[in-house]
This record gives structure tokens, C-alpha cells and sequence, in this order.
């Protein structure tokens, strides 16, 4: 079988690290091909607020970059596409890939949205933590790269509908996945991260109170394109005058089996907690923590910063939550400053800073060596932390551990120069004599 | 005019075209349209002159508001554009390419801050929205007079500069080296290897440093791409991105490549100077190597204490030459890598007992006597076992201004060292694991081990029985020396948080201060390079999510710990990414250098000379002698890639015959009449501040 596309690098994951590894290695002339599970690029940091510590809106940073990788004339994008296996060729990579069917003709398709507005189905809307309505099909927010609608075909009620609106009749329900292979020199992961689910701690409401939302639906209230343009709290709508973050919410913690730093969740915690008092001046904000680990550059003076405007940090590991019959949390804390005791506070929303895990295994489509912490394995973690434990399979952002987007870009700039030297190195070494047909024999 | 005066004017399609503007005012996310009205000022902009469109996006900057632009531009033969957004260094480079994509040239854009110089200092609605519709106006003033330019392109030397032997300088020279690139690697020491070589073992790997320094030494001093220049300095820098001058100052070393008497020849020096590699704790000689498997392996004259006796040249006449001299060095280079690295914090006389007790030294002292203490021997300080230690965090950073003294230059170190408490607890693991009965405390404000595997060394150091005390800042612990008859030459006192401010003293045989990060001290670096320096004053990146690695001076990037605290491995990472960065810009062999540069009319201009020497740029404008007209005259004459589009020479010429492109002084004129014409029906009245209400 020959190969679809033939290019130096092939980067698996459209977020930050690996749009910025496409981009570091595309502009030094190498051909790349970029592949994104969802239907759009932008990772989970499109869906952030505003980024620490320069607080710059978080769209300011992502979508150029998202702009960017779409135009670049040496980046091929594939998104709403799986990496279904990776096999060695030779000293390089074939990668098995599936487009998934958007059910549009993407040649055709002009991104008028007519098929949105026409959708007579609403459901939650994942890009907003559930809380927004989004259509069957659509576009999957309004920053999305490529601006290409999607049609969702669990939530479809196939009334035909967008069918008849389509000006360029670009709706296409036939469509079927459509198997790819990817012939690449290198391969760089920035397969990304996930959080701690929310019902994993059983202390904290397993997940159960209403009013007790994680970091990441925090960033969406806060983010002025969020669901309801205000930061309210879910159960009754009310505005919160007292919010408490609870940090280490999954994360240096064993029983749940994340005995590592998350490593973002501090500086988060507080970025949250500056941008409330500025969509909330009146709410008290007080942030529960173990240790404020506020280590990046401008980060300490960051933190500093919020003290002085008056968030509140209390020293103590939260022990439980619980909350009465209008849903307003209470937490018990053992105070760790002035005289020894345990209180009880009640506050109106409780944000668990959880923590980071990996969002995928490698191991499923290829034998590339995780840790015990589920993350890839960098066999010379300080000097090439980018090299995984196979020769010419490099690592960036937070696939390799938690990691913030500042150090994110870093690394991945860090993995452009490892695959780029390894392209190189193939190219002057002589052919290798495997060939396709053997892999695949 | 001579060829290199003419900055390269594309043709536009007909010179006669209509001025055609459109306005775009940025939500940018809400970070304007919080204080700014932005659909108000759009409303006002539509109604001047040559606006053929004005509209509002949420991001601007986003896919879909460059798309908005793009059809516009198509749609309504718009040829001028005007973006009220973030300042111009974030995203004036995306907008223009987005009109290039249209079409248009890309310099008949304009950018205008309403972010950083409006909406993010202002508070009030009104007049933040007033004051947009000014600067706006301004933009759109400007913008009608903006002509085509062409970006200046050059060849670019495929040759680098990377400034220092430590980890980061190695990493960056050899990824730069294997892009086919030449790097020229230069240290001031006689070795290379930098800090990192004083290192035992290092987290989160747990290997000696030494050996994962080697590997990488080993493919840097054999890798054919790369020159290495030891005891060398950067003198002189002239050029920009893609062609720097450079002349490097090499000291020389006294002693020849290959020496074969090196053990013999340091015997028989007779000169003892406290070795600076083991921090004065041991001697060497005025002929050393730094350590035993140091690189190179020759040795070097340590030309401040050699007496010039000759006992070396009686063990060898060959190879020795006790003659101390420069040579320099002239290069080509189309990029610079600064990586010089760290120093750490020096505490003050007295700060912890630091300079008063033997027994307080800091954290890089103990792993360097750590490694000279003889194996299965208990860890003996001032001549005295050491059965208790304690180990005081965030020395020399995370200070606060009123209660830290401040250094030198007046400010205190507010940044956290990031690398100190995993360095701490890893130290704290091995002296708990090589000497058992040795009690470890360890004094901490927040335990920041935050990386991958630095928990493990929290958890461990737990495990092994280090006791935790954690310190408030404002009440900073205490050492001082301990009554004569006690077992322990000093006491510490600390208020303990952990248990609810217990206050304890503990007998301590030695302190170790966990001093911070400072950048090394490059003040004459910085001034060649002008590059700029952040209150911390460390090296400044643009911007640390857009353009974490360079600097604001085209061509010049950083590695490592001289932007910032950093680990190995996160040196290491810099180091790869600011290699990727000069690949980038060096790999196709052509730089393009923006064109806003001087322009000579000649008709106006006299010869005045007056520009020439106003300007701080070497051979950027000389005044010739040329012919118009069979008349010989002297005109100045511009080389466009030497000028830095300063604007120096335009404000002394006294005919009005000089101008930067691109941001010419009729374009200034029109803006300022701009910002101050009336705006109809303007929503506010002028507050002046200070005015009698």
C-alpha cells in the first residue's frame, strides 16, 4: 500500500505543544502533517479564560497560532482524524490514520453556518462544560480551525433539515471514516492532558453537588465567549459572593493514585481568583492549599500580587465538603495558622483545583514507554526531554507530565529541534532497505 | 543615487487608486470591550473619511477575524486596513499577513494599541471609548498615507554564535550544529561544562551529573559543525540578524594542546589559591585542570596568581608558554545564542550567620563538600561531626521589599528560584541515606517540588525522617552562635507553622542555605547586544507564550538560566527550542529585515551632513559626492540594513530631506491632527487631571 501523504514529521494533537511543534519545524522548511482527534485545533487551551501570568485572553495567544498552522504552506492539518496504529519503516513511520466522517463535504463547504441556525437539535454543549446548548450540528466554536461544521450523528434526529438550507449542498450523510496512512521521518506526541474526574473523591461529593465545579468549568464561566456570559453559579443561578478553591483536589494525593504535583494548579487557582475579583468585586475569594507552588518566571510576584488584593490563602488541606438543601457548599478544614482548629466554612461555589493526568495511552498505537505516572516515558529526562524510548518518536507539552504553556511551547519548540535533527540524520544516511511492503507483509 | 540608498518600492496595481480604509475594533476577548465601547467606536469610525467598513470581533486575531478581513478586502477593494487591538509587538505581525493573503501589501496595515494603551489603564467607560476613537482616528489618519513596502531581504551567514560552555550553551551548540548549521561556541572559563559539573548526582534522573554532562560534551567537542573558543569573550558586535560582525577577544592559555606532563607540571607549581570550583573549600594550583575528566583536559595558566617562577617550564620546556596575551577573533554570524548562565545568590555577612560561623554555608558548598568527604566517613564540618543539619529555603529569593535588605542596585529578589527546594531535598536524601545518624531539618516557607519526579524526593525525604518546619517570611528563622557548653557550635530558632507557631531552637553543627538564582553578571554583554534586562534582571523574552526564546533584537535568542531560574532539564528544553528558532532563521540561507528605514530625498537635501553625525549606527548614513545633473554635490546616502529606523537623522535635518519609511513625519502630522480634531458628537467632556472639579 502506498502512502496518502509523505511528509518529515507527522505531530499527533492540535493543542498548544503540538501546534507549536508544527509550526517550529515548519518554518525551518520541513513538511508536516498535523492531526487532531477533534474537529477542531486549539487543545484545551482555546477553551481557557485568560492565561497566566500575562493575563492576556487566552484567544490572543491560541488562535493566531491556530491561524497560523492552518496557512503555513508545510502544515498539513487532518483534524476530526484518529491515529489508529504507528509501525516502523525503515528509521521511519507509517501511521495508520481514520478521518472521521463530519458528514460535510469539506471541499464544498463555505462555513455560512445556514445548517446551524436551521438544527432543530439542542444538546449540552462539551466545549462549555456541559452548561451551554449547542446544535446538532455546528461548527464547534466560533474560533474553531477549520471553520467547518460538524455533524454530530449520536444527537442527529436525521430530519433533514440542514440538508434543505445548505446553500452548496455540502451535506453529505453517506459519508463514511476514510482510512489514511502517514509516511513520516519523525513523530512528535502532544497527545495532551485530562483532569482528575470530579467523582473521584467521594470527601469532596463524588462529583454529586452542583456547586462544586472544577477548575476547567471555572475557566468557561469566566471566558467571555462562556455560556452565560457571567460567572453564576450552576445550581440557582445566583451571583457567588463567596468562592473557596480547594487545592491538591486530585493531585499529591495517592488514593487517587496521583501521587505527583500537578504543577498548574496554583498559578490557575490564583488567575481565577484575580480575574473573580474583577467580575466580582464584592465576592470574598479564598483559596485552601497544602503549598503555593508559584515557581515560573513572574509567577511568585503573580501570587504576591493577589494577596495584596485581597484573596484570602488559608493553610490546611481541605478534609471533606458537604453541602445543605440550597446546595451551598461547606468545607472542614484543619487551620494551620493562629490557634489549632478544625472549622467549618460555607461558601456559595467551591472550585476543585484538579489535577492533570494523561488524556491518552500511546501504548495504543504504538509500544512507546509510559511511566507509572501513565505519562511518556523520557529515558534522559534532563538533557533531551523530549526523546522517548524509541529513536526518531519525540514527546512535547503535557503527553510528558504536568505541565503549564509557557514550559508547554518551550518543549515543543525543544521537540521541533530533536525531530529536526533526526529528519536530517536520515537524510544523509543512506537508504534504509525495509520497505513498505514489509511492514505491512 | 547609488543602488544601495533605494529601499525596493513595489508597483500597486494603479498609483491613482482611491483610498479605501477598513476599521476593525477588537473585543480581544473582553480584555477592551470590558472598558471600551467597541461597538460605539466602530459606530463613529464608519463616518470618516475613505472607511469603507468598520466592524467589531470578539478576536480579531482569531481564523475567523481574519477571514472577516480577507473578504472584506476582496469584497469591497479595500486597500488600507486599521486594527484596534493588543499592542503592535503581539499581532501586528499576524495582521499582516492575513491582508497578504488578500493581496494587499502587507505594510498598508496599521496597527493601533487600544489594549496596553487604553483599555487595561483606564477605567472610566467613556473616556477609555473617547480615547479609542482618538487613537483610532489617528491609525486611520495615518493609514491614508501609507504606502506599499517591501521587506528588506539578506543573506543570511549560516553561521551561529552561542555564548557560554555551560549545560544550555552545549545543548544549543550541538542542535544547531546538527541543522548543518556552523555554531561558534564561546566561554570565558578555561573549561567547559559550567555549572552543572559541580553537581554529584542529579534529580530527577538520580545519575551523577558528570556522566550526563559528559555525553553531552562528548558530541558537542567531536561534532565538526562546532569551533569552540575557551577563555573568550564577546568584545565586539556590529551587523544585524543574519550578518553580525563579531571580533572575539581569546586569552590565551599557556599551555598547549596535548601536553603530556600535565600531573608533573601541577606538582611542580608552587602557587596555592582557594579552587573556586570547590568554592575555597580546597586549594589548587596556579596550572589546573578544573576537575579530574574535565574538558579539555589540558591544562590552563591561572594568569591572576602565576608568579611567572618557571618551575612548570623546568618540568616541561615544551608546551608551556608563561606569556599572557590576546588574540582576536573576527566572525560572521547570523545569529547569537546568550546562554551565560547563573550564579547563585551570595548571602550577606551576617544573613543566617553566613561569613560569622563556619558552620552556615550554602547549598552549592555542601554538594561540593559533600563530594570531597571521604566515603563511610561521618560528614564532619570545622573540624566537628555533624550530627544535626539544618537546611533553610527561598535564601536569597522569594524576598519582600521593607523586610529582605535589598542588593546592590536597590531591589530585592521577589522571584522564586524554582530549582532550590527539589535541590534541597535531593541533598537532604543523600545525606540522610550516607550518613544515617545524621539529623536533617529542614526550614521551608511552601515545599515547591513540583516537576516530574521532584513529589518523589518530597515523599522520600519524608520517609527518611527529615523533619519539616515551615517559617513565615515576616518572621524569618535565626541562627545564632550556641552557649559554650552546648554540644553544637550554633542554635536556630524558627517559629514553627506546622504546629501552630511552636517556637523552637535546634543545635545545629552546620546551616545550608538554599540559595537562589541570579543571573550572571553580563552588563557589558547586554550593552553590545542591547538586549533587555526584566526587574528581575534576568534576560527579557518578547513575550513567554508567543516568542518564548527571543529576544526583542532580531537574531538574538536565549538558553537556559540567563532568561530565568531554571532546572537542567528545563535548560536543556530552552536550549532545544532557541536551536529550532535559529534553524529557522538561518536555515534557508535569507533574512528579511523589516523596512521601516531611512529614506534621503535627494532634491531636498543639502549635504548638510547633520544626520550623519547624529547617527548612533556605523555606516548606516555617509555623506557622497555624486553627480545630478553634471554638477558634482554631496548628498547623504542611507544603507537600509545597517539603520535602525531610530528617527534620529529625520529630527535634526534641518531641509525636511530625510524620512522613515513607513512612519513618515507627514504620517505623524496627520495623526496628531487626528488626535486632537473634534469628534462629533463626542460623549464626554475633557477632564483634565488636577482640575478644579
Amino acid at each position: 500500500m502506498t502512502p496518502d501523504m509523505q511528509v518529515d514529521a507527522m505531530v499527533v494533537g492540535g493543542g498548544i505543544a503540538g501546534m507549536q511543534a508544527a509550526l517550529d519545524l515548519a518554518d525551518q522548511g520541513y513538511q508536516v502533517a498535523l492531526v487532531e482527534r477533534e474537529a477542531s485545533i486549539g487543545g484545551t487551551m482555546i477553551s481557557l479564560s485568560k492565561v497566566f501570568p500575562t493575563l492576556d485572553c487566552c484567544s490572543c495567544i491560541t488562535t493566531p497560532k491556530m491561524s497560523a498552522v492552518a496557512h503555513h504552506e508545510n502544515i498539513q492539518l487532518l483534524t476530526y482524524t484518529n491515529v489508529t496504529g504507528i509501525h516502523q519503516n525503515g528509521n521511519g513511520y507509517v501511521a495508520d490514520v481514520t478521518v472521521k466522517p463530519r458528514y460535510i463535504d469539506e471541499a464544498l463547504c463555505t462555513g455560512c453556518r445556514q445548517c446551524e441556525y436551521a438544527c432543530p437539535v439542542d444538546f449540552p454543549n462539551p466545549f462549555d462544560a456541559n452548561l451551554g446548548a449547542v446544535r446538532g450540528i455546528r461548527i464547534p466554536f466560533s474560533t474553531a480551525v477549520p471553520q467547518m461544521p460538524v455533524l454530530d450523528i449520536e444527537n442527529c434526529l436525521v430530519c433533514g433539515k440542514c440538508l434543505n438550507v445548505c446553500p452548496v449542498d455540502a451535506i453529505d450523510l453517506t459519508q463514511v471514516p476514510e482510512q489514511r496512512q502517514i509516511q513520516a521521518e519523525s513523530i512528535v506526541l502532544a497527545t495532551g492532558f485530562s483532569t482528575t474526574p470530579m467523582d473521584a473523591k467521594a470527601e469532596y461529593g463524588g462529583g454529586q453537588y452542583p456547586n462544586v465545579i472544577s477548575g476547567l468549568v471555572m475557566e468557561r464561566l469566566l471566558a467571555p465567549t462562556g455560556p452565560y456570559g457571567h460567572v453564576l453559579r450552576p445550581s440557582d443561578g445566583k451571583e457567588p459572593a463567596s468562592i473557596a478553591y480547594v487545592q491538591c483536589a486530585g493531585s499529591r494525593d495517592e488514593t487517587l493514585g496521583v501521587p505527583y504535583c500537578s504543577r498548574i494548579c496554583c498559578m490557575y487557582a490564583i488567575k481565577q481568583a484575580m480575574l473573580l475579583s474583577g467580575a466580582l468585586p464584592m465576592a470574598d475569594i479564598t483559596i485552601y492549599y497544602m503549598d503555593i507552588r508559584t515557581f515560573g518566571k513572574g509567577y511568585e510576584q503573580f501570587y504576591q500580587n493577589a494577596r495584596a488584593m485581597g484573596v484570602e490563602f488559608v493553610k490546611g488541606k481541605v478534609a471533606s465538603i458537604h453541602e445543605d438543601e440550597d446546595h451551598n457548599p461547606t468545607v472542614r478544614v484543619e487551620n494551620m495558622d493562629g490557634e489549632p482548629q478544625i472549622v467549618e466554612r460555607e461558601h456559595d461555589l467551591v472550585v476543585l483545583s484538579v489535577g492533570m493526568i494523561p488524556r491518552y495511552d500511546p501504548h495504543l498505537i504504538y509500544d512507546v514507554a509510559v511511566a507509572t505516572d501513565g505519562f511518556v516515558t523520557t529515558p534522559s529526562a534532563n538533557i533531551s526531554p523530549c526523546e522517548t524510548t524509541r529513536p526518531g518518536v519525540f514527546v512535547a507539552g503535557s503527553a510528558a507530565g504536568p505541565m503549564d504553556i509557557v514550559d508547554s511551547i518551550v518543549m515543543a519548540g525543544a521537540a521541533a529541534a530533536e525531530a529536526a535533527a533526526y529528519i536530517e540524520a536520515q537524510h544523509t544516511m543512506a537508504p534504509v532497505a525495509v520497505g513498505l511492503e514489509a511492514v505491512h507483509a | 543615487m547609488p543602488e544601495k540608498d533605494q529601499i525596493k518600492k513595489p508597483q500597486t496595481d494603479s498609483p491613482e487608486e482611491p483610498v479605501k480604509v477598513g476599521v476593525y475594533t477588537c473585543y480581544c476577548g473582553g480584555n477592551i470591550s470590558d472598558t471600551v465601547q467597541c461597538e460605539a467606536v466602530a459606530q463613529q469610525l464608519k463616518g470618516l473619511s475613505n472607511v469603507m467598513v468598520s466592524r467589531t470581533n470578539m478576536s480579531m486575531c482569531s481564523d475567523a477575524g481574519q477571514a472577516i478581513i480577507e473578504a472584506d478586502i476582496r469584497e469591497h477593494g479595500l486597500n488600507r486596513i486599521v486594527i484596534g487591538a493588543c499592542a503592535p509587538s503581539l499581532h501586528e505581525k499576524t495582521f499582516r499577513k492575513t491582508v497578504e493573503r488578500a493581496g494587499l501589501n502587507p505594510y498598508l496595515y496599521q496597527h493601533v494599541g487600544i489594549r496596553e494603551q487604553d483599555s487595561w489603564v483606564h477605567h472610566n467607560q467613556d473616556h477609555a471609548t473617547e480615547k479609542a476613537v482618538r487613537l483610532m482616528s489617528a491609525g486611520i489618519a495615518k493609514a491614508r498615507l501609507l504606502d506599499p513596502l517591501a521587506p528588506i531581504e539578506l543573506r543570511a551567514e549560516k553561521q551561529a554564535l552561542v555564548i557560554g560552555g555551560g549545560v544550555a550553551g552545549l545543548r544549543a551548540a550541538y542542535d544547531i550544529a546538527r541543522r548543518g548549521l556552523k555554531v561558534a561556541l564561546i566561554e570565558k572559563e578555561p573549561f567547559l561544562g559550567g555549572r552543572m559539573a559541580q553537581l554529584e548526582t542529579v534529580f530527577p534522573t538520580g545519575r551523577p551529573a558528570r556522566e550526563e554532562l559528559d555525553g553531552l560534551l562528548s558530541r558537542v567537542t567531536t561534532h565538526p559543525n562546532i569551533s569552540i573558543y575557551l577563555q573568550t569573550e564577546l568584545v565586539e558586535v556590529k551587523g544585524y540578524v543574519g550578518d553580525f560582525q563579531i571580533m572575539l577577544r581569546q586569552r590565551s592559555r599557556g599551555v598547549a594542546e596535548g601536553f603530556a606532563h600535565t600531573k608533573a607540571a601541577i606538582a611542580a607549581c608552587p602557587v596555592e589559591v582557594p579552587d573556586e570550583f570547590n568554592f575555597g573549600r580546597t586549594t589548587r594550583k596556579a596550572i589546573y585542570q578544573r576537575y579530574d575528566g574535565c574538558y579539555p583536559s589540558t591544562p590552563a595558566i591561572d594568569w591572576e596568581h602565576c608568579t611567572r617562577c618557571g618551575e612548570c617550564l623546568k618540568v616541561s620546556e615544551q608546551g608551556i608558554n608563561l606569556e599572557d596575551n590576546y588574540v582576536d577573533v573576527a566572525l560572521q554570524v547570523g545569529a547569537i545564542v546568550v546562554a551565560t548562565g547563573f550564579r547563585p545568590y551570595e548571602p550577606r555577612h551576617g544573613e543566617f550567620g553566613y561569613g560569622e560561623f563556619a558552620e552556615v554555608v550554602t547549598l552549592p558548598e555542601l554538594i561540593r563538600l559533600m563530594a570531597l568527604q571521604e566515603e563511610g566517613q561521618p560528614l564532619t564540618v570545622n573540624n566537628r561531626p555533624v550530627r544535626n543539619a539544618v537546611l533553610v529555603h527561598c535564601v536569597g529569593s522569594r524576598q519582600i521589599d521593607g523586610i529582605h535588605e535589598p542588593q546592590d542596585d536597590g531591589l530585592v529578589n521577589e522571584y522564586c528560584s524554582r530549582v532550590c527546594c527539589t535541590a534541597t531535598l535531593h541533598v537532604a536524601n543523600e545525606l540522610r541515606t550516607r550518613f544515617p545518624t545524621l539529623n536533617v531539618f529542614d526550614l521551608y516557607e511552601d515545599i515547591r517540588t513540583y516537576g516530574r519526579g521532584h513529589e518523589e524526593e518530597y515523599r522520600h525525604a519524608g520517609e527518611q525522617m527529615v523533619r519539616f518546619l515551615r517559617f513565615d517570611p515576616e518572621e524569618m528563622p535565626e541562627v545564632v552562635a550556641a552557649p559554650e557548653d552546648d554540644t553544637s557550635p550554633l542554635l536556630v530558632r524558627v517559629t514553627d507553622h506546622l504546629t501552630w507557631e511552636e517556637q523552637l531552637e535546634i543545635p545545629a553543627d552546620l546551616v545550608v542555605l538554599a540559595v537562589g538564582m541570579m543571573p550572571n553578571p553580563i552588563s557589558d554583554l547586554i550593552e553590545l547586544l542591547k538586549v533587555a534586562q526584566g526587574t528581575d534582571r534576568f534576560l527579557l523574552e518578547v513575550h513567554p507564550k508567543l516568542r518564548p526564546v527571543e529576544t526583542a533584537v532580531p537574531g538574538v535568542v536565549l538558553a537556559g538560566t540567563a532568561q530565568g531560574p531554571m532546572n537542567i532539564q528545563e535548560s536543556c528544553a530552552a536550549a532545544e527550542a532557541a536551536a529550532a528558532k535559529v534553524a529557522g532563521l538561518l536555515g534557508q540561507g535569507l533574512v528579511e529585515l523589516e523596512p521601516f528605514k531611512a529614506l534621503v530625498n535627494p532634491d531636498r537635501c543639502d549635504g548638510s551632513g547633520e544626520c550623519a553625525q547624529v547617527c548612533a549606527y556605523e555606516d548606516a548614513i555617509t555623506i557622497e559626492t555624486m553627480l545630478v545633473d553634471g554638477h558634482e554635490v554631496r548628498r547623504a546616502v542611507v544603507t537600509p540594513a545597517n539603520c535602525a529606523g531610530c528617527g534620529a537623522c529625520v529630527a535634526v535635518c534641518p531641509n525636511r530631506a530625510i524620512d522613515i519609511q513607513g512612519w513618515t513625519l507627514d504620517q505623524y502630522e496627520a495623526m496628531v491632527d487626528a488626535i486632537a480634531a473634534d469628534i462629533p458628537g463626542r460623549m464626554v467632556e475633557p477632564v483634565l487631571e488636577g482640575a478644579p472639579a
